[in-house]
C-alpha cells in the first residue's frame, strides 16, 4: 500500500545553519595545523621544466613546498577492469601539464598569509607544447562518436512526416560555483589517513585517494558531513585531495587547503559546451512521429563524462521512432563533468525549443500541443512508464499561471510603456535512479538515537527527509536524533547525485525501522511498557539496541553491495526489470523585455513537479525554486569563456561569471502532484533536485520568442541578442 | 572612512564599556613582544570563542590589534596582511563568516563593523582597531534566536547554509538601514549576497517577516 502524504516539517539542520554553527570542511580547526596553497600552471599544455622553491622557503612561516618529486607513481587500474574501477587515478602534481591551472606546487605554511605569499614566490619554468586545442573548433580537436540511442525506425517515420522542423541549439560551458569552494583537510595519525572534504561521494574520495597515493583504502577514512553546495562539482574525485593528504603524511601535521575560486574554475569539473541538432517530424494530424537528434560536447583528452543527451527525450511525448547520436570533441582542457541536470538541462533547452517551433509551425498552442502527446511507454526499453503525471503538471501549471490570458502571436502582448511580455512553457524529465544502501540504527535508553546511512547533505535536505521518514516509523526523541552521513568510517557511502538520494534512503529506513521494531518486540517478549522506545529500553535496563540492514534497488543483485563498499557506486534505473520511471516537471515563465535596453526580466515562474510521493514539502519547494533560479541563470547569464590564445578560463571569478543575484529573481510558485510511484519503492518517491531545473531554461527562451518573435537558440540569451 | 584619531577614541569607549584597562592590555601585548617570535594570544580579555593555538608571526609583519568582537574585547597580535575574515575564522575560531570568493563578490563573509555591513574578506583585520565587530555568532545569545534567524528557518530561506550567515548579517543591516520597504528594494539591497542554491524567494519573505518584528521590538 502506498505511503500516505507526509506532514510538513522544518529543515532538520536549519537552526545550526542560521546560528553559523554548522561545521563545513573549511571550518575545521586542528592543533598544529598547516595551511596549504596550490600554485597553478601558467601554460595550457606542455611540461614543467623546473620549480624553484628557494624564494618561497625564505618567507617566514613557510614550512615546506611539495612538487612533483614528492609524489609516488599512482596505482594503475587493474587489467581487465571495467566501469569506475577502470578509471585512472586522479593525477597528483605531475610534470605533464594537460590544462592551464593544473597544480605545479603546494606550499605549506603556518598561516594563510604566509602560504599565499609563498605560492606567489614559486617560480616555475615550462617547456610548452608547440600547439594546443583550446576550442572545439580548434585544429587538433578530435571528434569521437559515442553510444547512439535508437527506438523504432526514425528515418522511415520521418519520410512519412507532413511537417518537419529542424534546428541547431547550443549550450555554453558553465561552472557550478557553489559558494563553498573546494576544500580538503587531511590528518595522518597512528597509521590512518583521515580526509575531511566537501564531497558528494566520500567513498569515491576514499577509493581515489588510495589509488593516487598508492595506499590501502582500508587505512583511509573520509568525512563529509556538510557540503556548502555541490551541484555535481563535488561528486567526482577532486584534484587537490591527494595533494593535501600527501602533505599531511610528509609533515606529520594536519593540513588544510581552501582552494581560491579562480583556481577552482580550472581544477574542478564544469558543464561542457554542447551542441544539439534536432529534427522533429509530425504527421498530417499534427502528431509528432519521428525524432532525429545529433548531440556532441566538449571533452578533455582523457575525460570520461559521457555525452548521454538522450536520457530523457525519447519517452517525453510518446514518439515511437527516435534516432539519437552522440560524440565527444576532445580538446585541451580539464575534464568536464556532471553539473546540475547534466544532460537533460541542455537537451531540454534544445528539444523543448524545437517542440515550441513545431507547435508554432503547426499553428497550435504550445500547452495544448504538449498535452496531446502523453506517453505510456519508454520506446527505448519497451517498458511501461510506472508513473507519469506530466499532463497533470502541465494542466495544473497552465491554470495557476493564467495561460489562458496568453495570445498566441509573438510580440502581441505589450505593456503601456512598450515592454514586451512573453509567456513560455517547457517540460522536463529526469531518470528515477536508485542505489543500494547500508544503514545502522542505534536507539538508546538515554533518549538518543544514532542513524548512520549512505547519504550526503549538500543543502538538498536529505537529513530532513531521513528524519521525516524515520520519525514517522519510530517513536523516538527527535531532539536527540543524530544523523551520521557522509562518513566512510561508519557505513559505506554511495555517491549522492542524480536525484537518487531520497529514493535510496527510504527503503533503508523502512528496513531498519522494521528490524528495530522486531528487535524491541522480541526484547519485551509480550510485556506492555508505556512510553517511547527509549523509555521501553530504560525500563528493561537495556542501554541500547543496534540493528543494521542493507537494501537493494529494484532488480539489483546482492553483488551491488560490493560496488557500494569498494567505490561508493551501485546504481539501478531508470530502466528496471519490468518498468521504467522518470520524474517530470512543467515550467511556465513570464518574461518582460524592456523596449529600449532590451533587458530581459523574469518576474514570475510557475513550476509543477511529479516526483512521486513528496516526503519533505518544505525542502522540496526550495529545491524546485533553486532549480528554476539555476535555469534562469543559465538561460540569461552564465557562460565560462575560454581564452583561445592562452587556454584556460577568462572569467574565472564571481564578478565575471555572472550567477543570479536576488534582484534577478521574481516570484517562483511551486506545487507538486504528490502521487506515489507504485513500483519504485514502498513510499512511492522518485527524485527531485535535478528535474527541478530541467525545462525551465527552455520555458524562458520560449517566452522570449513569444515576447519578441526572436527564436534564440543559444544560451545565454543576453541584451545584445535582442537589439 | 574613520581616521586613526577616531579609532583611538572609539577604542577608549569600548575599553571603558568592557571595563578593561587599555593600558594594561597594551602592557600585556608588550610583554609578549619580547619573545623571539611573538605568539598571538589574548592579553587581558577573554576571547569570544575557543581560540586557535598561537602561531608564530614575524614581528615585522605584526600589529597589535585591540578590538571588540561580539561585545567582548579582544587583544591580539595579528599578521598585518590578515583579512578580518581570516582573523575571525583562523585565529578566533569564529567560523560563521564564510570564505566564498575572497574578492568581495559573494557576500558570504558579511559581518557588521560599527553596525555597518562589510565584506570581511576585503577588510584588513588591522582596520578593526578600536571598532566593534559583530558576527553571526554574536547576533543572538544562541538560546533565543534573532527574529531574522527565526524568519530564515520559518521561510526555509536557506539550503546548504554556507551563504546563510552572510545573508542574515546583510539582512539585519538592511532592515536597520531602513531598506526593507518593499520586495523590490529588499531584492536590490540583498544583491551583494549570492545564494547559489537559489533561496532568494525565501530570503525576501524572511526579511519582510523579520522586519516587521524588528520594528516592533
Amino acid at each position: 500500500m502506498p505511503a500516505a502524504p507526509f506532514a510538513e516539517r522544518a529543515r532538520f539542520d536549519a537552526r545550526d545553519k542560521v546560528l553559523g554553527r554548522t561545521q563545513f570542511t573549511a571550518d575545521i580547526q586542528l592543533p598544529d595545523m598547516l595551511y596549504a596553497m596550490s600554485v597553478p600552471a601558467t601554460i595550457a599544455k606542455g611540461r614543467v621544466r623546473s620549480v624553484a622553491i628557494d624564494e618561497a622557503m625564505k618567507i617566514p612561516g613557510v614550512v615546506r613546498v611539495l612538487t612533483a618529486k614528492d609524489f609516488l607513481a599512482p596505482i594503475p587500474p587493474p587489467r581487465g577492469a571495467t566501469g569506475m574501477a577502470a578509471a585512472p587515478a586522479v593525477p597528483t602534481i605531475v610534470p605533464d601539464i594537460a590544462y592551464r591551472g593544473a597544480p605545479v606546487a603546494l606550499v605549506l605554511a603556518e598561516s594563510i598569509e604566509a602560504a599565499v605569499q609563498g605560492a606567489e614566490a614559486i617560480q616555475a619554468t615550462y617547456a610548452p607544447s608547440a600547439s594546443f586545442s583550446p576550442l572545439i573548433t580548434s585544429e587538433g580537436a578530435a571528434r569521437e562518436p559515442s553510444e547512439p540511442v535508437k527506438a523504432g525506425n526514425a528515418a522511415e517515420a520521418m519520410a512519412r512526416a507532413a511537417t518537419i522542423v529542424e534546428a541547431e541549439y547550443e549550450c555554453p560551458a558553465q561552472h557550478h560555483n557553489p559558494i563553498e569552494t573546494l576544500s580538503t583537510t587531511a590528518v595522518w595519525s597512528g597509521g590512518r589517513l583521515t580526509i575531511y572534504e566537501a564531497t558528494q561521494g566520500a567513498q569515491v574520495v576514499k577509493a581515489n585517494a588510495a589509488k593516487s597515493l598508492a595506499l590501502d583504502p582500508a587505512i583511509i577514512d573520509v568525512k563529509s558531513s556538510y557540503i556548502g553546495g555541490g551541484f555535481g562539482q563535488k561528486g567526482t574525485a577532486q584534484r587537490q585531495t591527494a595533494l593535501v593528504a600527501r602533505a599531511a603524511m610528509l609533515t606529520g601535521r594536519p593540513v588544510k587547503l581552501v582552494m581560491p575560486r579562480g583556481q577552482v574554475f580550472h581544477n574542478a569539473t564544469f558543464r561542457p559546451l554542447s551542441r544539439h541538432k534536432i529534427r522533429i517530424g509530425a504527421d498530417a494530424s499534427g502528431k509528432m512521429v519521428a525524432i532525429e537528434y545529433d548531440a556532441d560536447h566538449q571533452q578533455s583528452r582523457g575525460g570520461q563524462f559521457p555525452p548521454q543527451y538522450h536520457e530523457s527525450q525519447p519517452q517525453m511525448y510518446g514518439v515511437a521512432d527516435y534516432d539519437g547520436t552522440t560524440a565527444n570533441v576532445r580538446i585541451d582542457t580539464q575534464a568536464p563533468g556532471y553539473m546540475r541536470a547534466p544532460h537533460p538541462h541542455p537537451a531540454s533547452f534544445a528539444f523543448e525549443g524545437v517542440v515550441d517551433e513545431l507547435a508554432y509551425k503547426l499553428g497550435k498552442d504550445p500547452v495544448a500541443f504538449r498535452l496531446a502527446h502523453d506517453a505510456k511507454v519508454d520506446p527505448v526499453s519497451g517498458h511501461p512508464l510506472s508513473s507519469r503525471f506530466l499532463n497533470e503538471c502541465i494542466a495544473q501549471g497552465a491554470e495557476r499561471f493564467g495561460w489562458s490570458r496568453r495570445s498566441q502571436a509573438p510580440g502581441s502582448m505589450v505593456l503601456a510603456d512598450g515592454t514586451q511580455v512573453g509567456f513560455g512553457v517547457a517540460c522536463g524529465a529526469y531518470p528515477a535512479i536508485t542505489s543500494a544502501n547500508i544503514a545502522r540504527l542505534r536507539v538508546s535508553a538515554d533518549g538518543s538515537t544514532r542513524f548512520a546511512v549512505s547519504a550526503h547533505e549538500m543543502g538538498q535536505g536529505i537529513r530532513t527527509v531521513i528524519a521525516q521518514a524515520l520519525l514517522r516509523q519510530l517513536d523516538i526523541d527527535p531532539a536527540k536524533l543524530d544523523l551520521q552521513i557522509g562518513d566512510t568510517s561508519l557505513v559505506p557511502q554511495h555517491l549522492t547525485a542524480g536525484s537518487w538520494g531520497t529514493a535510496s534512503v527510504l527503503p533503508a529506513i523502512d528496513a531498519v525501522a522494521a528490524k528495530m521494531k522486531a528487535a524491541i518486540e522480541e526484547l519485551l517478549a509480550g510485556r506492555q511498557i508505556d512510553g517511547n522506545l527509549h523509555r521501553k529500553l530504560a525500563t528493561v535496563r537495556r542501554p541500547y539496541i543496534e540493528v543494521e540492514v542493507s537494501t537493494l534497488a529494484p532488480g539489483q543483485e546482492e553483488r551491488a553491495l560490493l560496488g557500494l563498499r569498494a567505490a561508493g557506486y551501485a546504481l539501478a534505473g531508470p530502466e528496471y526489470p519490468a518498468f521504467t520511471t522518470f520524474s517530470y516537471i512543467a515550467h511556465f515563465a513570464e518574461v518582460h523585455v524592456e523596449p529600449r535596453t532590451r533587458r530581459v526580466r523574469v518576474p514570475r515562474v510557475v513550476s509543477i513537479a511529479d516526483c512521486g510521493r513528496v516526503v519533505s514539502l518544505r525542502t522540496a519547494v526550495s529545491q524546485v525554486r533553486g532549480g528554476v533560479v539555476w535555469a534562469i541563470g543559465s538561460a540569461l547569464r552564465e557562460e565560462t569563456e575560454v581564452d583561445p590564445r592562452f587556454g584556460g578560463w577568462l572569467n574565472n571569478d564571481l564578478a565575471d561569471y555572472v550567477v543570479p543575484v536576488n534582484a534577478d529573481i521574481g516570484d517562483i510558485d511551486v506545487s507538486f502532484i504528490d502521487r506515489p510511484d507504485p513500483l519504485l519503492n514502498a513510499t512511492g518517491s522518485k527524485g527531485l533536485g535535478e528535474v527541478a531545473m530541467v525545462g525551465a531554461a527552455g520555458a524562458v527562451a520560449n517566452a522570449i520568442y513569444h515576447a519578441t518573435g526572436r527564436r534564440l537558440r543559444r544560451m545565454p540569451i543576453r541584451i545584445e541578442h535582442l537589439l | 572612512m574613520t581616521n586613526y584619531a577616531d579609532d583611538e577614541d572609539q577604542a577608549a569607549k569600548v575599553d571603558a564599556r568592557q571595563n578593561v584597562s587599555r593600558r594594561s592590555a597594551l602592557k600585556g601585548g608588550a610583554a609578549l613582544a619580547v619573545l623571539p617570535l611573538t605568539f598571538e594570544g589574548p592579553a587581558e580579555a577573554q576571547p569570544t570563542a575557543p581560540m586557535v593555538a598561537g602561531v608564530a608571526v614575524e614581528p615585522a609583519h605584526s600589529v597589535l590589534l585591540s578590538t571588540s568582537v561580539n561585545g567582548k574585547v579582544v587583544e591580539f597580535r595579528v599578521d598585518a596582511r590578515s583579512s578580518l575574515l581570516d582573523f575571525l575564522r583562523e585565529r578566533l575560531a569564529l567560523t560563521g563568516a564564510k570564505k566564498g570568493c575572497d574578492h568581495g563578490q559573494c557576500g558570504a563573509c558579511t559581518v557588521h563593523l560599527d553596525g555597518r555591513r562589510v565584506a570581511s574578506c576585503l577588510t584588513l583585520a588591522a582596520k578593526a582597531q578600536g571598532r566593534e565587530v559583530i558576527t553571526i555568532e554574536g547576533l543572538s545569545d544562541g538560546e533565543g534566536l534573532h527574529p531574522m534567524q527565526q524568519a530564515f528557518i520559518d521561510h526555509d530561506a536557506l539550503q546548504c547554509g554556507y551563504c546563510t550567515p552572510g545573508q542574515i548579517m546583510a539582512a539585519v543591516a538592511l532592515v536597520n538601514e531602513g531598506n526593507a520597504t518593499s520586495k523590490e528594494r529588499i531584492r536590490e539591497y540583498m544583491s551583494g549576497n549570492i545564494c547559489r542554491c537559489g533561496a532568494y524567494v525565501g530570503i525576501v519573505a524572511a526579511i519582510e517577516d523579520a522586519a516587521s518584528k524588528m520594528r516592533r521590538a
